[in-house]
């Protein structure tokens, strides 16, 4: 499709200009669909191998199939994972009845701050799509964070015709956005027409599929038919259901998201 | 067919209510978020408000106003838009380029009860030098001036004035009312003596011609790949044909296309807008843009350009980093020629010794070896950022002067 062509063009050479720029990048990965597309898009960037380092966030809630995704794709590609976990918040019993927003503070963003600090990454790939939330439609391609893993969200750089910020002294790393650009529904066309390997968990069993996966306690499923791709594409053309509307820490309270994200969160 | 489109405009004018009337009215709405919005209205003890849709920062919220750029798409009957909301204040110029910068069409936004105001001018005139060439003028808050159709041709012949002077003749003008639906996505009952079409009609008639320029690939990296030397990049403009014979620049290297490979292919040829890698005969590095020896690319060491500053001050002399495509380069503010009013596009000062925030000029620059080419003939090539830790301006390049 000319439409997926143009989209994974751009997202190509922005990945290739973050290789070229970052002396140690990485790739963040859900094992969720977005993330899946941008390991392929990774490989399709490096003509086969991805040469850095993908992560997993570990919060020790996930569902079982997506350990067992996870490995299976991360032999098959050949990936160099790194798994991060706060196993001291895991220790604490740290929790949802802790609240969403400490929770995913602890067990994702302070679990990705450690891994960061460890390996010394100074570039962070990520997968977050403009259409999946306000707050996300305001992001840049190359978006700078300082060592507290703040997001100043008032005072993003300039970004223009494919030149995108620097790194600046007062920043520790980066976070790279290359399919920022892309629909809910451009991914799921791209998983069709590169064949792509699915977690079945998007799959409708007894009328329900998960549209977004995140971790058991504050994921649910939506009310659906569609149990394959072509189902998937042709709901998601006729629905008006926001995709993250399984994804409870987005509901929790107005901003919740704004804040989780300001402090680092994906 | 996908159209990228820019609402601009002064602050307070519409441009966030307009963009959310259209989501709104092409049903591109999810359910449950107009309810969300409700309830933030009540909690911030507010109307409802079409703008709430992309206003998404709490501070947005608290200040009634749009700070940063935001991204979204829907599909009418006919195209898939990408439509791009900017902030109207002076202070967030930045964000305003940022959102501005990839934007096939602009939407000007003007308050049928203000007329023309600060940043109608300023964004005019950037959209201008951004290179858009298609931009079509709402008159907004019709309802707020009665639907006169008086005040709507006031306004527009005093903005066709404005616009004639950034080189926009025959633009059209839509009365609107964004709050009311009137003209944004359905047709204004209000309005009987308006017979051209709605905004969103407007749109769907635009088309984006392409005219098929020189080749023009740039270099980003070398990768080894199985024991090969693949040289990645993109295809700016032209075709790049396997066998064809090229020339790199400033590297000054003819080389042969051997192969043309994405992941698990080979190509025969590669087309503007194409991310490829490339298996040529020589060594060559990032910053290098090939072309055809016919039309070669010709890399330079002094150009004018007109740039827009964002940072406090630019001074005769001082010296920035110049990123045109891959290439980055030390250069020098050798001369400015004139300061130019963003507003007006009328020039303030012949040779002045610096320029300040916010405001535009006609520079010669000098710099190490770069390969630039005229905006009107290979715009990809022709544009660029200027940056002294942070990118502190952009613009786009009027004249070279060739090197030997």
């Amino acid at each position: 499709m000319p439409e997926l062509k143009d989209l994974e063009d751009r997202t190509l050479y922005i990945i290739r200009e973050a290789y070229a720029k970052f002396k140690k990048p990485a790739v963040l990965w859900s094992t969720g669909k977005d993330s899946t597309t941008m390991l392929w898009l990774c490989r399709k960037a490096f003509l086969g191998k991805i040469p850095f380092p993908v992560i997993h966030i570990d919060t020790g809630y996930k569902f079982r199939q997506m350990y067992e995704f996870r490995d299976r794709i991360a032999t098959e590609w050949g990936l160099d994972l790194v798994v991060a976990k706060n196993e001291e918040a895991m220790k604490e019993g740290v929790g949802p009845q802790n609240g969403k927003f400490e929770c995913c503070t602890r067990l994702k963003t302070q679990a990705l701050m450690e891994c960061l600090e460890k390996n010394g990454f100074d570039a962070l790939i990520l997968a977050i799509r403009r259409d999946e939330h306000g707050i996300r439609a305001k992001e840049r391609y190359f978006s700078p964070r300082d060592e507290s893993f703040k997001w100043n969200y008032k005072d993003q750089p300039l970004e223009m015709w494919d030149q995108y910020q620097s790194v600046t002294e007062d920043r520790t790393h980066t976070r790279v956005h290359p399919i920022l650009h892309w629909r809910e529904l451009d991914v799921w066309e791209y998983f069709k027409q590169e064949n792509l390997p699915v977690n079945p968990m998007y799959f409708a069993k007894n009328g329900k599929r998960y549209r977004s996966l995140g971790c058991e306690p504050c994921t649910n499923t939506i009310d659906s038919n569609a149990s394959n791709i072509d189902e998937i594409i042709e709901e998601l053309r006729t629905t008006r259901i926001a995709e993250r509307s399984g994804r409870a820490q987005d509901k929790e309270k107005a901003f919740t998201m704004q804040k989780l994200r300001a402090l680092g969160y994906m | 067919m996908k159209i990228n489109v820019v609402i601009v405009g002064h602050v307070d004018h519409g441009k966030s209510t307009l963009i959310g009337r259209l989501l709104y009215d092409s049903e591109s709405i999810n359910e449950g978020r107009v309810e969300e919005i409700q309830k933030l209205a009540e909690e911030y003890k507010r109307r409802f408000e079409f703008a709430y849709f992309l206003d998404s920062f709490d501070d947005e919220l608290k200040e009634e106003r749009t700070i940063d750029t935001t991204g979204v798409m829907f599909k009418s009957r006919k195209n898939l838009y990408s439509i791009t909301d900017v902030p109207g204040h002076k202070e967030f110029i930045k964000n305003m380029l940022t959102g501005a910068s990839h934007s096939d069409v602009a939407v000007l936004v003007v308050a049928a009860n203000e007329g023309i105001q600060e940043q109608t001018g300023r964004h005019a005139f950037l959209v201008h030098m951004l290179g858009i060439k298609k931009l079509f003028v709402v008159i907004n808050k019709m309802d707020i001036v009665d639907y006169s159709k008086k005040v709507f041709q006031d306004t527009r012949n005093k903005m066709s004035h404005l616009l004639a002077s950034f080189g926009y003749h025959d633009v059209p003008f839509i009365p609107g009312s964004a709050m009311e639906g009137d003209n944004i996505y359905k047709p204004s009952q209000h309005m009987k003596w308006y017979n051209g079409t709605t905004l969103i009609d407007t749109l769907d008639n635009v088309s984006v011609e392409r005219v098929v320029k020189p080749l023009r690939f740039v270099v980003q990296d070398t990768y080894s790949v199985d024991s090969e030397k693949v040289v990645v990049g993109r295809v700016e403009s032209g075709t790049l044909h396997v066998g064809d014979e090229v020339i790199f620049q400033p590297s000054n290297v003819i080389a042969k296309v051997q192969k043309i490979v994405v992941y698990q292919h080979d190509l025969a040829e590669a087309n503007r807008g194409d991310s490829i890698g490339i298996v040529v005969n020589k060594e060559v590095e990032r910053g290098d843009v090939c072309g055809l020896p016919k039309l070669p690319p010709i890399a330079v060491t002094e150009f004018l350009g007109e740039a827009v500053l964002l940072d406090k001050k630019l001074q005769e002399g001082d010296e920035v980093e110049l990123r045109c495509a891959t290439r980055w380069v030390k250069c020098r503010i050798q001369r400015i020629r004139e300061k130019i009013n963003s507003e007006t596009g009328e020039v303030i000062e012949n040779n002045p010794a610096e320029i300040s925030e916010n405001e535009a000029a006609l520079i010669e620059f000098s710099c190490e070896p770069v390969v630039v080419e005229k905006f009107s003939e290979i715009p990809e090539l022709g544009r660029f950022v200027l940056v002294r830790n942070k990118n502190i301006g952009a613009g786009i390049v009027l004249e070279t002067t060739s090197q030997k």
